[in-house]
C-alpha cells in the first residue's frame, strides 16, 4: 500500500511553467528555472555533506527543459537545455516545492 | 502497453554505455533523487516488453529467507491458474533459478534479442544460464544494473500477464534500476517469523515505499515444523513475525509457509514443490499465495487515474 500522490495530468503551462494536476486534485505549476536550480542530482549536490555545489546564480533564465520523462512510480526526470539531465524530481518533493 | 516499448527504447544500450562519469550518481543510495540512469536513446528495439501486463517484484531486504523459493513457486502457482508468465532471476550475484530449474541456455535471436528458457510453461532467465557453474559475477554496482536493463530489454517475453522479478537482498543498485525503469505494479515480501529478519525486511518496506512500489502482501516462510511423530507446529524461527510486519505496513499477509525438508529436496532436484507436491502444505500455501496476488494486485490497479509512464517534449 502506498500513501504516495502519483501525477494525474502533466502539461506544459506557458514558455517557463510546468503544470501538474495530482492524483488527489491538487494543481501545482513550477517555474522551470527554479526547478534546474532545486535539482539534487550528485552534480548539484554533496552526496556526503549535502553541501550545494549548483551556483543558483549560473543558471540563466533563458534555461528550458526538453524532455520530462517519469522514473517509475514515484518521481520525473528533466532534460534541460543545457545537455543536464541527470536529477530526478520525486513527486513527493515536487508536492513541497508547488 | 506503449510506455514499454518507449521504456524500452530507452534502455536498450549496449553494456559498454556506463560511463565513468555516471557512477558517481549510481551510487548515491539514501537519497533516491541522483540519476542512475544511462544516457543512451538508440533506435528502437523490437518487443521485448510490449506485451507485460503486470511487473511484481518479489523481495526482502534479507538474505536466506526463501526469495527465489517463492519467486519461483508462485510464478508456477500462477502458471497453473491459467496466467502467462515469466520470471526474472535478479540476483546477480547469488542465482538460484537455474539450479532450482536446470533450465536451458536461452537462445539468442535475431536482433541482439535473447529467447528466454522455459520451465513447466513459464519463461525463465538468470545470469547463471550464460556462466559456468561456480564462477563469481565480479560486477559493480552499474554493471550488474546494467545486467537487469538488459532482461527487461533485450529479452523476448512475448505476451505475459506477470513477470515476477526474484530481488537479490538488500536495497541497493538493482532494486533501484527496477523501481526507475519500470512502474512495478507491486512487490511481495518475504521474511522469516523473527525479529532480525523483520528488521532486514523493514528497510526494503521503506525502499518500496519511497519507490512508491505498492505492497501486496507479505509471505512468512520457515513460519513451523510438523514433525512426522506428532501434529504439533513447532515454531522453530519465532511465531507471528510476518503477522507482525503485514500489519505494520497495511498488506496482507498472504500465507504461512513451514519448514517442509521435500522443498529444499525438491528445490534441489530442480523440480519445485508446486510442481512436484502440489497437495502438500506448502504447495497449498503457494496456490493461496497466487490467489491473493492476482487480488491485490487489481485492486492496485489505477483507480486513482495516474498516468503510468509519461513524456513530456517542450516546446
Amino acid at each position: 500500500m502506498t500513501d504516495q500522490f502519483r501525477v494525474k495530468r502533466i502539461w506544459q503551462q506557458d514558455e517557463r511553467t510546468l503544470g501538474i494536476v495530482w492524483t488527489d486534485g491538487r494543481k501545482s505549476l513550477y517555474d522551470v528555472v527554479e526547478l534546474r536550480r532545486q535539482c539534487r542530482c550528485a552534480h548539484c549536490i554533496d552526496e556526503v555533506t549535502r553541501e550545494l555545489k549548483l551556483d543558483p546564480d549560473s543558471v540563466p533564465e533563458s534555461l528550458r527543459p526538453q524532455r520530462i520523462e517519469s522514473v517509475g512510480r514515484y518521481a520525473l526526470t528533466i532534460q534541460f537545455s543545457d545537455g543536464h539531465k541527470t536529477g530526478i524530481y520525486p513527486f513527493e518533493r515536487l508536492r513541497e516545492l508547488g | 502497453m506503449s510506455f514499454f516499448k518507449r521504456v524500452q527504447d530507452k534502455f536498450a544500450p549496449k553494456a559498454t554505455e556506463v560511463k565513468t562519469g555516471e557512477v558517481k550518481s549510481e551510487m548515491t543510495l539514501p537519497s533516491v533523487e541522483a540519476s542512475a540512469q544511462t544516457s543512451a536513446s538508440e533506435a528502437p528495439k523490437g518487443g521485448a516488453l510490449d506485451r507485460v501486463k503486470s511487473l511484481i517484484a518479489v523481495g526482502s531486504g534479507k538474505g536466506g529467507v526463501g526469495k527465489s523459493t517463492v519467486s519461483l513457486n508462485l510464478a508456477l502457482a500462477l502458471q497453473k491458474q491459467g496466467k502467462k508468465v515469466g520470471l526474472i532471476d535478479a540476483d546477480i550475484y547469488g542465482p538460484s533459478q537455474q539450479h532450482m530449474t536446470k533450465a536451458v541456455r536461452p537462445t539468442l535471436l535475431e536482433g541482439d534479442l535473447i529467447e528466454p528458457s522455459t520451465y513447466q510453461g513459464i519463461k525463465l532467465i538468470s545470469v547463471a544460464m550464460f556462466s559456468n557453474s561456480g564462477q563469481a559475477q565480479l560486477l559493480r554496482g552499474p554493471m550488474a544494473a546494467q545486467v537487469i536493463r538488459q532482461f527487461l530489454s533485450q529479452v523476448a517475453w512475448g505476451e505475459l500477464d506477470y513477470l515476477i522479478i526474484d530481488l537479490p537482498p538488500g536495497t541497493g543498485d538493482i532494486q533501484l534500476t527496477l523501481a526507475q525503469i519500470a512502474p512495478l505494479s507491486g512487490a511481495v515480501l518475504v521474511t522469516t517469523p523473527q525479529e532480525i529478519s523483520l528488521i532486514d525486511v523493514r528497510k526494503a518496506v521503506s525502499m518500496f515505499q519511497t519507490l512508491n512500489v505498492p505492497i501486496l502482501g507479505v509471505v512468512e516462510n520457515m513460519s513451523y515444523f510438523i514433525c512426522d511423530q506428532c501434529d504439533k507446529k513447532h515454531y522453530i524461527f519465532q511465531q507471528a513475525g510476518g503477522k507482525k510486519l503485514a500489519a505494520e505496513c497495511g498488506a496482507p499477509l498472504l500465507a504461512e509457509i513451514p519448514i517442509d525438508p521435500r522443498v529444499a529436496a525438491s528445490s534441489d532436484a530442480g523440480e519445485p514443490i508446486v510442481v512436484k507436491q502440489a497437495d502438500s502444505l506448502v504447495g497449498r500455501a503457494f496456490a493461496q499465495i497466487a490467489e491473493k496476488v492476482v487480488a491485490q494486485e487489481q485492486m492496485q490497479r489505477g483507480t486513482d487515474g495516474a498516468l503510468g509512464y509519461f513524456l513530456l517534449e517542450w516546446k
